[in-house]
């Protein structure tokens, strides 16, 4: 009886998924391991593509640089985002609200408008450029744009509504007696912070950088847009493999290897996260 | 008025002092001038009911609370300025605020290793703190694994073993169930004269209160209303409020007729405490010292009429009513005696009605 209202609940859910993202997987993973002669697909079992993935240093240096734009823009994200998510979780101010509608803002512009706004402020034109060099306090436009810090902005920007709204849910949750129970015990306010709120949001930077991370290293329109092709990233390649030179299999492996990679990288996250975590999950 | 001082505690020699402390939340006063000293090694309780400015006194000792007005001494050296890492106090919250990410025996750590003390000077202090809450064997455990009366163990050794000046308790015993309650009442004073520490309560259950304190200050609204001890504070209250929270009392309205006698509905009640002839007064009586006799010997002997018998198992509480209408309450031990109806005597002494002072 429970098991059936479960599966009432869950099926158009479980039914959507297994349609629009299970079976396409499935179907990616087929294909990556088969072969294509003049446009034909062979359906046989072939790790060629891989092969050719791993033994190539250009693949192997877009997915090193891929990665690291995942990791700076994580970091960045949490860097920033952890002091407004620890005010969001505390204040009573009657601003609140309005402070969460400026934290989501990103969201609430279509990617192509807000890349374009960067893109207005970073050119080598750009206001800050233009700016910068009319006061005559540099020679010539400073690099902001159509390298990895200009996509690196334009990421943090959007995915820092994620990281905040993680962080905030699990310092919310934080006992404000537990701290005034660490000041009684004698430490500052500086070693509180460190001693019991770092440790107890643990949780939430797991989530926020998970998101972040996941979210960064699947990005395809800002690295475009902010990067110019000048930044290679693992998704720009597979479109690339897909739709340009036509070659489905190798843009599948492509696509499975990021995949499996950032399963890894998160499956590690958790381990090492974990043991801290002992004790309040 | 500074109640606390008027009552004859010398200014010197008190681990705690507040004086004239003012605490303003808008509009609303928190604190209206308290003083208060705490001697050392007393257990002492702040009593009133929610919203009487009990916990905000207490906070303002641990320095969670700056007070707008008024000095908070520790050990003679004012504090107003020092940050609550920098008190030397200790603390147990209500909910116990123990740190989920740590072991009993981290929790218990925390306070000696911010202290810098040596690792195995920590290691020895600590299983002497947990022994001394009788929960030896529990330092692996996380505190998620124990139970609340247990919990709230840890979180008193975690607050003794750096030997504050003064202890703070924020109705420690508020989160635990009757039974354990009862049983942690008792440990907890075991614990306080074993330790001998400076203990400032806080707490709204006058039971909790009458039992465990060597001192209780009743606060209302912000303002001291009484400094004494259990039995003064129970047999002797000082005015209408501390008189009507403290158990149950029959608060009878009269007008003063000289020689400590009141007309209350046409009854002259005989009592202790003076109030000008003519004045409105209030004659405070606890229902266990009107006794329902027989005949008229008693400073004080009724005719009257029970009303109401409210059965309540170890006692008996009877609603009595006079012939000119002043109704009061007498609680007897024991078996029902008399039914709705009946006609009784009811005596007191004139010890037992005393004049309040503030009627």
């Amino acid at each position: 009886m429970r098991l059936g209202a479960g599966l009432v609940l869950l099926g158009p859910y479980i039914l959507l998924l297994a349609l629009f993202f299970t079976a396409p997987l499935a179907l990616m993973l087929a294909i990556s391991v088969s072969r294509q002669s003049f446009g034909q697909m062979e359906w046989t079992v072939t790790f060629h593509h891989y092969a050719r993935f791993l033994s190539d240093g250009f693949y192997l240096g877009v997915l090193w640089d891929t990665l690291v734009l995942g990791v700076i823009v994580t970091a960045i994200a949490l860097l920033l985002g952890y002091p407004l998510a620890y005010h969001l979780a505390r204040t009573r101010s009657r601003w609140k609200p309005l402070l969460i509608v400026c934290i989501l803002s990103p969201l609430l512009v279509g990617i192509v408008i807000r890349c374009y706004g960067w893109m207005i402020l970073l050119a080598d034109r750009g206001l800050i450029n233009a700016t910068l060099v009319e006061r005559g306090w540099i020679a010539k436009p400073l690099p902001l744009m159509y390298n990895t810090f200009g996509v690196a902005i334009a990421l943090v920007h959007v995915f820092l509504p994620f990281m905040i709204l993680s962080l905030t849910g699990v310092l919310k949750r934080i006992d404000p007696a537990l701290l005034e129970a660490s000041q009684t015990l004698g430490a500052s306010r500086v070693r509180t912070f460190v001693e019991v709120t770092l440790p107890l949001s643990l949780p939430g930077i797991l989530a926020g950088s998970l998101l972040t991370f996941s979210l960064a290293i699947s990005s395809f329109v800002v690295p475009i847009l902010l990067g110019g092709f000048k930044v290679q990233v693992l998704p720009m390649i597979v479109y690339e493999q897909v739709l340009s030179v036509f070659d489905w299999p190798f843009g599948a492996a492509n696509a499975f290897v990021l995949l499996v990679i950032s399963v890894a990288l998160i499956a590690v996250y958790i381990k090492v996260t974990e043991r801290a975590l002992r004790g309040i999950v | 008025m500074d109640r606390a001082l008027e009552q004859g505690d010398a200014l010197s020699d008190h681990t705690v002092e507040l004086h004239g402390l003012v605490k303003r939340y808008g509009a609303t006063v928190a604190l209206d001038g308290v003083s208060l000293g705490i001697r050392p090694g007393e257990f002492f309780t702040l009593l009133g009911p929610s919203g009487c400015g009990k916990t905000t006194t207490l906070r303002s000792v641990a320095g969670f609370v700056v007070p707008d007005a008024g000095d908070v001494l520790i050990d003679g050296a004012r504090v107003n300025a020092v940050p609550p890492h920098r008190r030397r106090v200790g603390m147990v919250f209500q909910h116990y605020a123990l740190f989920p990410h740590r072991t009993v025996t981290q929790n218990v750590a925390f306070g000696l290793r911010m202290q810098r003390v040596a690792k195995d000077e920590i290691t020895r202090r600590v299983a002497t703190a947990l022994a001394l809450v009788q929960l030896p064997d529990h330092g692996g455990r996380y505190p998620r694994e124990l139970s609340g009366g247990e919990q709230q163990r840890v979180a008193l050794a975690r607050a003794l073993v750096t030997q504050p000046s003064v202890l703070l308790l924020d109705e420690p015993l508020g989160a635990l169930d009757k039974k354990l309650r009862d049983h942690m009442k008792i440990e907890l004073k075991r614990l306080q004269r074993e330790v001998g520490i400076t203990t400032i309560y806080v707490t709204h259950d006058q039971e909790e209160a009458l039992t465990m304190s060597d001192r209780i200050a009743v606060m209302h609204r912000g303002r001291v209303e009484q400094v004494a001890t259990p039995r003064a504070l129970y047999e002797t209250p000082a005015t209408t409020f501390v008189a009507g929270f403290i158990g149950n009392i029959n608060l009878l309205t009269g007008q003063a007729t000289g020689h400590g006698t009141v007309d209350c509905h046409g009854l002259k009640i005989a009592t202790t405490g003076y109030a000008a002839p003519g004045a409105a007064v209030t004659v405070a009586l606890r229902p266990e010292r009107v006794r329902l006799v027989a005949r008229e010997s008693l400073d004080n002997t009724h005719a009257m009429t029970v009303t109401h018998v409210v059965y309540q198992g170890e006692t008996v509480r009877y609603v009595l009513r006079s012939d000119s209408g002043l109704t009061l309450q007498a609680v007897e031990l024991g078996e029902v005696r008399f039914a709705a109806g009946a006609r009784v005597h009811a005596g007191w002494t004139a010890d037992d009605a005393r004049i309040l002072e503030d009627a």
